[in-house]
Formats: structure tokens, sequence, C-alpha cells
């Protein structure tokens, strides 16, 4: 009898430790989702920017806004930044898409181990009540 | 029998609680509420962009505006614009361009254009949202009135015989599993008694029958399928009815033949004609189950095929349960299920052809190039 319900401690202890696990693996997937979206965001301007620039003259006047001042800059040079920029956030999003996949993967995992768990404690908890 | 065979009623309160739906249709309107509100802020961006495009448009009419200019939060001091058709356009990212007035206004359009397009989407997403939202209503006012939902497959054993297989179809796929042997034995048994009680019908009939078909050779083959069209869905209902006319048909069968003999003078000329007619008909009426009156001779090959049908049935009985699943799914228009039929009426028919004529066509044909005809 003692040893029954120590076991259900035991388990219980378990899966409490495993529901926090899962609320972790959750902020994280949410906060990977916040990043994305920054990303995108970016993306979408910085293709925007990219357009605007290949419109322009050869001779026209670029600044970049660094801190307080406006640093004229060279068109081409520019240009080249903004792909570059455009590259970079291209591919940190294809390695945000794995990671989420990642953690969605192991989020059901875990959330079947706790479903198990869950099972088990109830069995005995049952299986107590009888003896 | 025939109480298993119509489906099952399920109130649609138990499908979907109201609370649930309720709560569905919470979480839509909230969706709903929130694309609202981005798309008033894009209403604003576009207002924003418009009153920019006039005024960047007017600026360089002038060469010089006198203005007053902010300083600080609270203060502000005399000033005059110059350089009224030069303008540093923010491009994105910290990147800024020095554009003349005109094109200035061109980016500013493309952003217009692009701000427009984001203002589609949005609307089409709130459609969307509002068509689901609709629907949810609506589930909660039927559960609410304690709608039922009934489900009743739709079996087209009709076509296939009206022998063996409509009664046997008929009953739920659960109890023929159960017990297939015996509802094939009672099935047997019913369509003995039947045959005898139609013989006796029939013989009174069957004189007056020939005349009408001969003469309405072309009508009938056109028109049976049409008459018989409402009838399916009755005889789905019944069960029954389909081996009546099974039986039905090959009592005809035999009268015709004897008819033939007496009416000789009236008929032989139609003869051929009939036989075809019966024909046609035999296949109509075996695809669709179509039990027109009974006393139609006309079925004659039918009735052939039928009885042979049923001593084939077993094996058809076996693969039966799996049909009824599969129907469910299919639309509940009548008739236009073919394959499974075709590869039965194409046994029936085989069978019948040989017995009957060797005019009929042996092969089966579409039902609807026959109902044409």
């Amino acid at each position: 009898m003692s040893s029954l319900s120590s076991a259900v401690r035991d388990l219980q202890r378990e899966l409490e430790n495993k529901t926090n696990d899962l609320s972790k693996l959750q902020k994280d997937i949410a906060k990977n989702h916040q990043v994305r979206k920054k990303y995108t965001v970016q993306l979408g301007e910085n293709e925007l920017v990219l357009k605007e620039l290949d419109l322009l003259n050869e001779d026209a006047n670029v600044y970049k806004l660094i801190g307080p001042v406006l640093v004229k800059q060279d068109l081409a040079e520019a240009n080249s930044n903004v792909r570059k920029r455009i590259e970079y956030i291209t591919a940190e999003l294809k390695r945000l898409d794995a990671t989420v996949q990642d953690l969605e993967e192991k989020q059901n995992s875990k959330k079947d181990a706790i479903l198990k768990l869950q099972q088990r404690i109830q069995s005995l908890q049952t299986s107590k009540a009888k003896a | 029998m025939e109480e298993t065979r119509r489906g099952t009623v399920t109130s649609l309160a138990s499908l979907f609680p109201v609370g649930e739906a309720q709560k569905a249709a919470n979480r839509v309107q909230y969706a709903i509420a929130e694309k609202r509100a981005e798309l008033d802020r894009l209403l604003g961006f576009i207002d924003d962009n418009n009153n920019l495009i006039n005024l960047v448009h007017k600026l360089p009419e002038e060469l010089s505006h006198d203005i007053m200019v902010p300083f600080g939060k609270a203060a502000f001091f005399p000033g005059r614009l110059i350089h009224t058709n030069e303008f540093l356009v923010l491009l994105g990212e910290g990147y800024y361009a020095e554009r003349t007035s005109k094109q200035t206004t061109e980016i500013l359009k493309r952003r217009g254009k692009g701000l427009d397009s984001q203002l589609d989407s949005l609307e089409a997403m709130i459609k969307d949202l509002q068509a689901e939202a609709m629907f949810f209503g609506q589930t909660i006012a039927e559960a609410a009135e304690g709608l039922v939902e009934i489900r009743e497959d739709y079996i087209e054993d009709s076509h296939k015989g009206e022998t063996k297989s409509g009664p046997l179809k008929q009953d739920a796929p659960d109890l023929e599993k159960a017990k297939p042997d015996d509802e094939y034995a009672r099935m047997l048994s019913r369509m003995d008694e039947l045959e005898k009680e139609e013989l006796a019908a029939e013989s009174g009939g069957d004189n007056g029958k020939n005349e009408q078909t001969t003469e309405d050779v072309d009508d009938i083959s056109y028109q049976r399928p049409v008459d018989n069209e409402p009838r399916n869905s009755e005889d789905f209902h019944k069960g029954a009815p389909p081996v009546d006319q099974a039986n039905n048909k090959s009592m005809a069968t035999k009268s015709v033949e004897k008819h033939c003999h007496p009416d000789v003078a009236d008929q032989l000329n139609f003869a051929s004609l009939d036989l075809q007619s019966n024909v046609r008909e035999g296949k109509n009426a075996a695809k669709k189950v179509k039990f027109v009156d009974h006393i139609e001779k006309p079925l004659v090959h039918h009735e052939e095929k039928q009885v042979k049908a049923a001593t084939a049935s077993k094996s058809e009985v076996q693969h039966q349960p799996s049909q009824p699943s599969f129907d469910s799914h299919k639309a509940f228009t009548g008739s236009i299920v073919e394959h499974t039929e075709n590869i039965k009426t194409s046994n029936g028919q085989s069978s019948t052809s040989s017995q009957v004529s060797g005019s009929q066509p042996s092969k089966p044909v579409s039902r609807f190039k026959m109902q044409r005809r």
C-alpha cells in the first residue's frame, strides 16, 4: 500500500517536471514565432528598398541613417548592402523554420509522454482505490 | 429489415453542443474584430499616403513657403521652406534618397499600391471569417432548436439487381456481416413467395400489356427510366419491392413467351420489336431498379437474370458490405454510379442474352445510352 502511494507520488513528481519542460518548450516556440514575424517584416521592407533603389538613377544621392547622422552612400554600395541584408534575413528565416520544427517535434513527444504518465497515475490510483 | 435500412438519426445538439458552438463563434468574432482593427490601421495609412502625395505635389508650385516651424513640443517660430523641389525620401531600413517632387510622388504611389493589395487581402479574409461566423451562428440556432440530423446511406443495389442485392444491401452493413447467410435464405424464400403471387396476378394482366408494348415500344423504353426515377427512392425505403418486381418480371417473361402464340397475327410483326424493347427494358430495369408496374412483361430477360443472379448472389453478398460505406460518400442523386452496376449487369446480361434471344446485345450498354433510346 505504501509502496503504491509512493510510486504514485514519484509519478506525479515526474509529471510535474515534464509539464514544466513542456511549458518551457511552448514559450520557446512562441518566442521563435515572434522573431520569425519580425524577420519577415524586415524582409518585406528590404525588398521594397531594393526595388526603389533599382529604380533610382545612377547619379541619385543616397544616404544611410546611422545613429543621428545621415551618411552619404554610393548607390551601388547601398544596393549591394541591401542585397546582402536580404540574403542574411532569408538564411535566418530558414534557420528559424528548422528550429521551430524541431521544437514542435519535441513538444509533441513531451505531450505524449505526459499523456502516458497521466494514464499510469490514473490506473495506479484506481488500483489503489480497489485495494 | 426495413428499419435497419433507414439511416441514423442524430440530434444536432449532440454533434455540436451549443456551448462549444458558442465558443467557436466567439473565437471567430474575436478574429474578425482583430482583422477589422488591422483594416482600420491600413485605411489610416492609405489616407496618410494620399495626403502626402497631394502635399508633395503642391509644394514645388511655389519657390518658397512661409511656415511655422515646430520647435520642441509646444513652440513654433516662423520660417521659410525653400528648395521646394528637393525631397529626402526614406526608403526603409535607414536608407534615404534625394528625389524631386515628381519622383517622390511615384515612390509614394507605388507604396499606395502595396497598401491597396494588403487591403484587398484583408477584406477577403474578413469575408471568409464572416461566412464562418454565419455558419456557427446558424449551427447554434439549429442546435438550440433541437434540429436533428438524419443520415441515410444511399444504396444503389437497386441497379444491380432487383434480385437479391436489393434487400440484402439495404440492411445496414453491420447486419449483413453478422448474418449474411440468414438474410440470403430469407430473401430467397421471400422471392419464391412473391413469384407465386405474381404468377397468379400476371396471367390476367399480360395480354393488355403486350399490346401496349408493341405499340409504344419506343415510348416505353424511353419513358420507363424517367418514371422510375421517383420510384427508386421509394424502393430503397421499402426494401422488399425490388424483389417483388424481379419476380414479376420473371413471370412476365414466361407469360410473354406464351402470348406470342395466341396473338400471332397481332404480334408476329411486333415480336421482334417487342423483343428488342424487352431487351432494352430489361437492361434499364436491371440497372435502375426501376420496377415499373409489376406487369411489365417486357422485362422478361430480367427475371431470368435475376433468378440466376440469385444463385450467384452469394458471392456478391460478400462484397456488398463494403459498398454501403462508399455509397454514403456519393452524391444522393440517384443514378450515376455505374461501375459496380455495370459489372453486375454484365453478368446478368450474359446469361440473359444467351437465353432470351441471340439478337440482344450482350455487352452492357451504359445506362445513359439506354435511356436515350
